[in-house]
């Protein structure tokens, strides 16, 4: 058995930074200059786990990520842990997309790539977190998928078992290949590059792809292809708002629930 | 002129920082216990990813990525753990001085093993007599047949008893100078590592002691450089390893305590107020990150000259001064820590102690900072003529 | 406001696992029943399982007007491709203009998937829907938490239809139950082929989380030495428990023995940041607040009113917790 593999990866600002992510209230439009870009973390854990199949069942891992040109970045640390080819899927005309229209030219892309047996995703960002683009590209791609996946139980040729988490427990899932699974922190530990591997990755020519080589359909991408679209920003102070609550016992209890609820932290 | 990392040097910045945080902070009470094993597997984990070899050709098992790779590397150890940002720059030493004055023979068999950190060794000069005075040493080397007998008392010797080769400094002539550099296997009968010394920074993971050499029998093949030549061997380690090494452990400290303390500040009320509100305060912080980047970027320019291809003899002063300016920086911005901190400020919970710990027993080491200032006020003199 | 004309019924889609459905689907029905009254529609729920007709009434007794029902046995555990190909023929043949979804783990995998099947638009984690007149004219907007919390972002969607969202699990209020209400059940009968299953869903296994870090957990309930007087742990462990919550502590209750070292919260400790984190009886030491300033909510219990806690708290009680945390028990008892 050889596997080909594909992971999505994708650049994000770094969470420790984020209470710096200022909003410009007259554009409408959030401030991110000078944050630091990383790997979204759990795309390192998806990054890992292709490269573990790779070892237990030799082929090809290939990571793709859509962005700007500074996205080359972390297809850099991709090519550090030890993924075979990067591809970097850039273009203008897919700025301001919504999940869906971010999609579409992800799934031309990896079209064009060929053949695959599966693709791996992590199962949210940290920035938009919506955890709607691996299933979305499974069913661009017309493959079956299975998100929060924590165990890859069984590989045999054509199909796999894996273990996905639910609230309370997990669900056990027969997957036909080729397909596309979205995975959680639980299942691995992703492993550092080392000084060499960073080394060579530097060198590592990477390949650019624009809406040219992939032509994906411009009514489906960018703000123009996006069903949803951002209606407004406000900014939520996060100082501590100290309300203090008086009354008899049962007074402030109801009082602390109804304060619990409107602001959203049960 | 460029300030900014390369691309490389940000990578390698970013692995350290993800190690540091996986494998050391979380036991980082487990490494400052008093007693106990030495965490050898930090040590394998770091040569694994390549630490250990950063300054170190790749024809000896090193990657060449430089000397300011190194410096980022024991700065981001340090900034968590001290200890182990020193022993970063500790398993570098003796390869240093292989590197430029040893043998092909001594390169080829004992560089690899050092760089993947399976011989850990430290170089030993300091006796009672004083460290700084490299040359007042007592211990001989006699030289018969194809040996060396070395008799000697040795101290504050790093990792004193666990390391595996000790480049030991030794009289070999009649001349108050004529002194030898000789690599002495631990297993050497006759070799014994004794009694620990108990500095405030002490613990099962940073530890140094006193080592003697009984009639020492050595063969002649681990004289490195030239027989009564040894000084100039040791001080290539001492400097472009040493002194850089303990700079950039310093600033990584320094960070370390800075960031504790605007947190600290930031969090904390007095008067209804964040302690920034105050202006002492405030003023305190900036001073404290001016001081940690003028140590940093002071390192980083010694580590880029030695990239560009510079020996300790050319640069003494840059050398020098990077050490002298991050010690003091450091333990001005311990104190200042301490100072914002209040009453906390010297409970082990927050961390500044610990750090500043470290920072007092760096004072002396790595070339002293008097030392340190007298080789830099030397090259003043001399630069301007 | 004119009510809208471009479609008749807002659907949720009704989760159940094991025969049982989950909170958050009644939920919705509460949200769903406020925006389809603003719109002048009807509300209908889509309930996919095994015998699960019991559970379409119960649909109906929490608001529904309509329940589309789905039964097979084949399909009592989620079924990713099977339920996406029905909610898809549903859609087509009853034309809803908005689908609500529970943001349960399930939901966020079926969610994104029907709305690719039917190339609308869908926004996930809102913790608010209202409906804004832009021009006269109804429009749904959602509310989402971006970059941490730190902002709030409102997401607005294109005219075309089923326009879909997720709402995260507890954000909305349960309705109120009416046995008698009455409504319509309409059974479908599924064209489902075995080769449909691509994803197959084999087994559902439940497990109790036993002793999540610390870090992972959404809601932290903590103890201070305040506590001792009242009992130690107890109450800790009853909050905790009505919160579904993870216990910790601060030093001096770690070394009273109420709580593991692992559950030491501050700057030896732990440092945390969930949703909600909720102090019992510390006086709020800097080494301790420290563990938790990024934790988006605080609730603080002290009897002293010169607590520096209260100086970062959200929500601050002062008196006995020995009175006082029974009555939040009780009062978030009844409140599920």
């Amino acid at each position: 058995m050889s596997l080909d593999i594909v992971v999505c990866i994708k650049q994000v600002p770094d969470p420790q930074h984020f209470s710096k992510i200022t909003l410009d209230p007259v554009k409408q439009t959030i401030r991110r200059e000078g944050i630091p870009a990383i790997m979204n973390p759990l795309d390192r854990h998806a990054v890992e786990e292709a490269l573990r199949l790779r070892e237990k069942y030799a082929g090809k891992v290939t990571a793709i990520t859509m962005g700007p040109p500074q996205a080359a970045e972390i297809l850099q640390d991709a090519c550090a842990m030890g993924v075979n080819d990067v591809i970097l899927l850039s273009d203008r005309v897919f700025a301001g997309a919504d999940s869906l229209a971010t999609v579409y030219p992800l799934a031309a892309a990896i079209q064009k790539i060929g053949k695959f047996d599966l693709v791996i995703c992590g199962n949210e960002s940290v920035d938009g977190a919506t955890q709607q683009v691996g299933p979305q590209l499974a069913e661009l791609l017309g493959i079956p998928h299975v998100t929060y996946v924590n165990k890859i139980e069984n590989f045999a040729d054509g199909s796999m078992t894996v273990k996905r988490v639910i609230e309370q427990g997990y669900l056990k899932i027969h997957l036909q290949l080729p397909a596309l699974i979205t995975v959680v922190k639980e299942i691995n530990e992703y492993r550092l590059p080392t000084v060499m591997a960073i080394m060579e990755a530097t060198c590592k020519e990477i390949t650019v792809w624009s809406n040219n080589d992939i032509h994906a359909d411009g009514e489906k991408i960018g703000l123009d292809g996006s069903p949803t679209n951002v209606f407004g920003v406000f900014e939520q102070k996060s100082t501590r708002k100290r309300n203090m609550l008086k009354g008899t016992p049962e007074e402030v209890a109801k009082q602390a629930v109804q304060w619990l609820r409107k602001l959203e932290a049960m | 002129m460029d300030f900014g990392l390369s691309r490389e040097q940000e990578m390698l910045r970013n692995m350290v920082r993800d190690f540091a945080e996986k494998e050391i902070r979380p036991r980082t009470a487990e490494f400052a216990q008093p007693e106990g094993e030495f965490p050898f597997d930090i040590c394998k984990k770091m040569a694994d990813l390549g630490l250990i070899g950063l300054p170190f050709p790749k024809e000896y098992g090193g990657s060449g990525m430089g000397h300011v790779a190194y410096l980022i590397a024991i700065e981001e150890l340090a900034k968590v753990y001290p200890g182990w940002g020193s022993h970063l720059r500790g398993f570098g030493l003796v390869p240093a001085v292989l590197e430029m004055h040893g043998t092909e023979e001594q390169k080829k068999t004992l560089l690899p093993r050092m760089i993947k950190g399976e011989i850990l060794s430290c170089i030993s000069g300091t006796e009672a007599s004083g460290g700084s005075d490299v040359a007042g040493i007592s211990t001989t080397a006699k030289r018969e047949g194809d040996y060396y007998i070395i008799n000697g008392r040795k101290c504050m010797i790093t990792r004193s008893t666990i390391t595996d080769v000790f480049l030991v400094s030794a009289r070999t002539g009649e001349n108050p100078r004529d002194i030898s550099s000789i690599l002495v296997d631990r297993n050497t009968p006759g070799f014994q590592a004794g009694r620990l010394e108990n500095f405030i920074s002490t613990s099962r993971t940073n530890f140094a002691g006193e080592v003697t050499l009984t009639n020492c029998k050595v063969p002649v093949s681990n004289l490195v450089g030239k027989e009564h030549r040894g000084l100039g061997a040791m001080l290539t380690g001492i400097n472009e390893v040493g002194r850089t090494g303990g700079a950039a452990m310093l600033v990584g400290l320094a960070q370390a305590v800075l960031e504790i303390a605007v947190k600290y500040a930031k969090e904390r009320h007095l008067y209804g107020k964040p302690l920034t509100n105050i202006q002492t305060l405030l003023f305190m912080l900036g001073d404290m990150e001016r001081n940690v980047a003028r140590a940093r970027w002071l390192t980083y320019y010694a580590g880029w000259l030695l990239d560009q291809g510079k020996t300790y003899q050319e640069i003494p002063g840059e050398i020098a001064m990077c050490k002298l300016d991050a010690s003091e920086a450091a333990i001005n911005v311990c104190l200042k820590g301490i100072e914002i901190l209040g009453g906390y400020g010297t409970t082990p919970e927050f961390g500044i102690i610990s750090k500043f710990k470290s920072a007092l027993d760096m004072i002396a080491a790595a070339g002293s900072n008097n030392i340190s200032r007298l080789v830099m006020s030397n090259a003043t003199v001399k630069k301007y003529s | 406001m004119e009510k809208v004309t471009q479609f008749q019924e807002l659907w949720i889609w009704a989760e159940q696992r094991n025969g049982k459905l989950m909170r958050v689907s009644l939920e919705l029905l509460s949200k769903g029943r406020e925006l389809a009254e603003k719109l002048g529609v009807r509300l209908a729920a889509v309930l996919i399982g095994d015998q699960a007709e019991a559970m379409a009434r119960e649909l109906i007794s929490y608001g529904a007007d309509k329940v589309h029902l789905v039964e097979d046995a084949r399909l009592k555990l989620y079924q990713s491709d099977v339920y996406t190909n029905i909610l898809e023929a549903l859609i087509h043949s009853y034309s809803p203009g908005i689908l609500l979804l529970g943001g349960t783990t399930i939901g966020m995998d079926l969610a994104p998937r029907v709305a690719a099947r039917v190339q609308t638009g869908l926004t996930a984690h809102c913790v608010d829907l209202t409906i804004e007149a832009v021009n006269g004219q109804p429009k749904l907007i959602g509310t989402v938490p971006g970059w941490g919390g730190n902002m709030m972002v409102q997401i607005s969607w294109k005219d075309r239809y089923p326009q879909m969202a997720t709402v995260k699990p507890g954000v909305l209020d349960k309705p109120v139950q009416d046995e008698g209400r009455k409504g319509e059940i309409i059974k479908l009968q599924p064209h489902v082929k075995d080769e449909d299953f691509k994803a197959k869903t084999v087994d559902l296994v439940e497990e109790k989380i036993e002793g999540m870090p610390l870090e992972d957990a959404d809601v932290v309930v903590a103890g201070g030495w305040g506590m001792n007087a009242a009992g130690g742990f107890k109450l800790i462990g009853e909050l905790a428990g009505v919160l579904s919550a993870s216990t910790a502590g601060t030093r001096p209750a770690i070394d009273a023995g109420w709580m593991p070292e692992e559950h030491m919260i501050g700057s030896s400790g732990k440092t945390i940041s969930p949703k909600l984190f909720v102090s019992l009886g510390a006086s709020g030491a800097m080494h301790f607040t420290t563990g938790f300033s990024k934790a988006k909510v605080v609730l603080a219990v002290d009897k002293n009113p010169q607590a520096p806690i209260f100086d970062v708290c959200d929500i601050g009680i002062v008196g006995d917790v020995g009175e006082i945390i029974p009555s939040l028990v009780k009062e978030l008892s009844t409140a599920k």
